[in-house]
């Protein structure tokens, strides 16, 4: 990419984007844009361009990684995790992220590495910033703490690997490079509707705003630039989203799930008052007033109860592939029209097949989001994100009860953890309609 | 005494006049111009027995009698970073909540307005148990809960979305319902017969979006002496004291990219 910002003076910084042509026989890798929003968005290749070079100056390349000041990202951090895998004299390990993630995780951190299309469940694609496996309420990001137990226990139960064997100073910036990610990935998507909703071509205006005619009595029309460096609205526009970008993240902390004290069941209880929990755990489970839980998770719990959805992520995909295919059968496209099938085409070539959020099969007792009770006890509370289940808490802090009441959690806490020994009276396999299809 | 008069008479016409002065109003019928057939089956495979006896039909398209699009959202263009100059008798956020129903295994209204600030209430009066899903809004956090019946969920929204979002139950994945918020009163759904009113808007030039689920906005609509462009908006003039009426703008299922 050529380097028209140089000194980003709206930044005050220095543009990290050099790359000098000839100085290396392959290229360095470059950061993937998100063709399935814009696509989706219409987005024309001249702001495509400028969407990449905007987010090359508020980022860096994944060689270069750059933390604007208010990002509050730790810009040693990222420096350590980012480029190619090297070592220093004194022993010191760089490039954290190509070592051990990218070739799942991908270099845009989109989940889509070398050997992402032959996992199930799919790694992550950090860029829409949601997360599953932590300790906040459901819409809320996840904490630093929640990043690092994910890197430290792995996700039981699928490919994620446990990083417990890195040093701790690695892992945390493998954590900051992750939320880096994300916090580019995110911008990358607001950039894309900031300028679908903002931009494009329009009536052109005088100094006074009035349009301007042409001889035919027309409105002349112009193309509106996306170019933050020398338009004052458009970098008040930028910074504020990435404010809001950046504010998700660090309220994290703030909305920490904290079971009440009074609530949380007596480490040591006699086998009678546990009987007694699991007994009320296991009618909550099957109550549709309540816990609902055999709905999805099926009357025996193998997860065998609602299996057509997808999360979120799928979703995204499942919607595009969808318009591209009703598009396609149009009979008469015009020109803007058959070439915007072109893109979506290559697009949805480009995507990994379909594939089912199947409720987890709660008979064989591995919890990826981890196996302290606190841990199944907050996937009830907030359900988990991105995902299907939903939860049974107040949907907020200070919000309203929800469906089910701190104690009545805990109960499906026993109940959940005694599944996995409860004889299944009808014992019943999972039957998925395509067993390639699912996410399990 | 006659100087008096016609002084009052002057001074009456420039009051009602100003009062008129800025505001004027926006209507038409959305027409579906095609066979729509009738609505399609769903694929209702979960609480059959419950769900089935209520019928739930596919509502990506719901044309009434008459030809009439329903459920389709007009609304104001507003530019990020502006405001709009909202009518006195529409400050104020009602203190009533919208309420979204689960109800007869679909959600009840199937397209749903809500300002920011007020409040949405999501009830269930189902004799089973949904779940709902706004995971898909993207200026505020959704939330995804399990809706229990008699304890309705209660929530409210900070921030203006440009588009609506569709709003889900993951236990009975056919049910979708459309939310739109914005930090302004100026918007419409279309009702059973496809009649829509967008009143007290400041008078003056302003853009429109119009916009359909699933498919989103409607490009190259011939809306009174005007078309939507790529990106479903159209520039109408709105006078004081006058109503802008459309008539009936004809709707193609190609526009609704069916
Ligand atoms: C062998 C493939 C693989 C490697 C290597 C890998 N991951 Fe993952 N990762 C996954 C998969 C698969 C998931 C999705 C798990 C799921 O959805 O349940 C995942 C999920 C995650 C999540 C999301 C957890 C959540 O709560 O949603 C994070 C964060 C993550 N990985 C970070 C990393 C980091 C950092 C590295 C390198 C240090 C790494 N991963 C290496 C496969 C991998
Ligand atoms: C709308 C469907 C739905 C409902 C209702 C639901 N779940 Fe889930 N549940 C899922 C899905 C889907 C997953 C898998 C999510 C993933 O990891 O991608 C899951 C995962 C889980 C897990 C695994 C967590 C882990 O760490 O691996 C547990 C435990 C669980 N559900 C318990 C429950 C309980 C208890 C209830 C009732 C209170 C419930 N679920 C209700 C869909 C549902």
């Amino acid at each position: 990419m050529n380097n028209s910002f140089g000194r980003i003076p709206w930044l005050g910084v220095l543009a990290v984007v050099t790359m000098l042509p000839g100085c290396d026989s392959v290229d360095p890798p470059a950061f993937r844009m998100n063709m399935v929003e814009a696509v989706s968005y219409e987005t024309a290749p001249e702001y495509q361009q400028e969407i990449a070079d905007v987010l090359a100056a508020l980022f860096g390349t994944p060689d270069e990684p750059f933390a604007l000041p208010a990002t509050g990202l730790d810009q040693v951090m990222l420096n350590r995790s980012a480029g190619p895998a090297w070592s220093d004299e004194a022993g010191y390990n760089y490039g954290l992220y190509r070592k051990h993630c990218v070739h799942c995780h991908g270099i845009t951190g989109d989940g889509r590495g070398p050997t992402a299309m032959f996992l199930n469940p799919y790694p992550r694609d950090y860029r829409p910033g949601v997360y599953k496996f932590k300790s906040t309420y459901n819409p809320a990001k996840p904490t630093d703490d929640d990043l690092h137990r994910v890197l430290i226990n792995g996700v039981p139960g699928t490919a994620m690997p446990s990083f417990s064997l890195l040093p701790g100073s690695e892992v945390e910036s493998l954590v900051e490079y992750v939320k880096y990610l994300s916090y580019r990935g995110e911008m990358e998507t607001k950039l894309i509707q900031y300028v679908f909703d903002e931009l494009g071509v329009m009536e052109k205006l005088d100094d006074e705003g009035n349009e301007i005619i042409d001889a035919n009595g027309d409105p002349v029309m112009e193309r509106i630039p996306f170019d933050p460096t020398n338009d004052p609205d458009q970098r008040e526009a930028v910074m504020d989203l990435l404010a809001e970008v950046v504010d998700a993240w660090d309220g994290a902390n703030e909305m920490i799930i904290a079971p009440t004290e009074d609530s949380i069941p007596a480490e040591k209880r006699s086998p009678e008052e546990l009987l007694a929990s699991i007994e009320k755990g296991r009618s909550l489970f099957f109550d549709k007033d309540k816990g609902n839980c055999y709905s999805c998770h099926g009357p025996t719990g193998l997860g065998d109860g609602q299996q057509d959805d997808y999360n979120n992520w799928q979703k995204a995909h499942k919607k595009f592939l969808d318009e591209t295919a009703k598009l396609a059968e149009k009979d008469e496209l015009d020109d803007l029209e058959a070439s915007l099938l072109d893109d979506r085409e290559e697009v949805a070539e480009s995507l990994y097949p379909l594939r089912n959020a199947i409720p987890r099969n709660l008979r064989q007792g591995v919890y990826r989001g981890g196996r302290r009770k606190l841990d199944i006890f907050r996937r009830i509370y907030a359900g988990i994100a991105g995902t299907p289940m939903p939860g049974g808490g107040p949907s907020a802090p200070g919000a309203k009860a929800g469906a089910l009441t701190e104690e009545e959690m805990w109960n499906i806490v026993d109940y959940v953890y005694s599944l996995p020994y409860e004889p299944a009276s009808q014992p019943q396999v999972v039957t998925p309609k395509y067993t390639q299809s699912i996410t399990n | 005494m006659m100087i008096r008069s016609i002084l009052t008479i002057a001074l009456g016409l420039v009051i009602t006049s100003s009062a008129l002065a800025e505001w004027g109003s926006l209507k038409g019928r959305l027409v579906f111009d095609g066979d729509a057939g009738s609505p399609k089956e769903l694929n209702v495979n979960k609480d059959t027995e419950y769900c089935s006896q209520h019928k739930p039909v596919d509502e990506s398209l719901t044309v009434g009698d008459g030809g009439g699009l329903a459920n389709a959202f007009v609304y104001l263009y507003v530019k990020r970073g502006k405001s709009v100059e909202v009518h006195p008798d529409m400050e104020k956020v009602g203190d009533e909540p919208v309420v979204l129903d689960n109800k007869g295994c679909r959600f009840e209204p199937h397209a749903v307005l809500l300002r920011t600030g007020q409040t949405l209430e999501v009830s269930n009066s189902d004799e089973i148990a949904h779940n709902t899903n706004t995971g898909a809004l993207i200026a505020n956090a959704g939330f995804n809960e399990t809706i229990p019946k008699n304890a309705p969920l209660v929530k409210s929204f900070e921030s203006r979305e440009s588009f609506p979002s569709e709003v889900v139950c993951n236990i009975h994945p056919w049910m979708k319902a459309y939310l739109l918020i914005r930090d302004n009163p100026y918007m419409a759904v279309t009702d059973k017969d496809g009649n829509f009113e967008i009143k007290n808007l400041p008078a003056g030039k302003h853009e429109f979006v119009f916009w359909h689920g699933p498919n989103g906005v409607i490009k190259s609509l011939k809306v009174g002496k005007t078309k939507t462009s790529r990106k479903g908006r159209a520039k109408l003039e709105i006078e004081s004291g006058e109503t802008l009426d459309l008539g009936e703008v004809k709707v193609t299922g190609k526009q609704l990219g069916m």
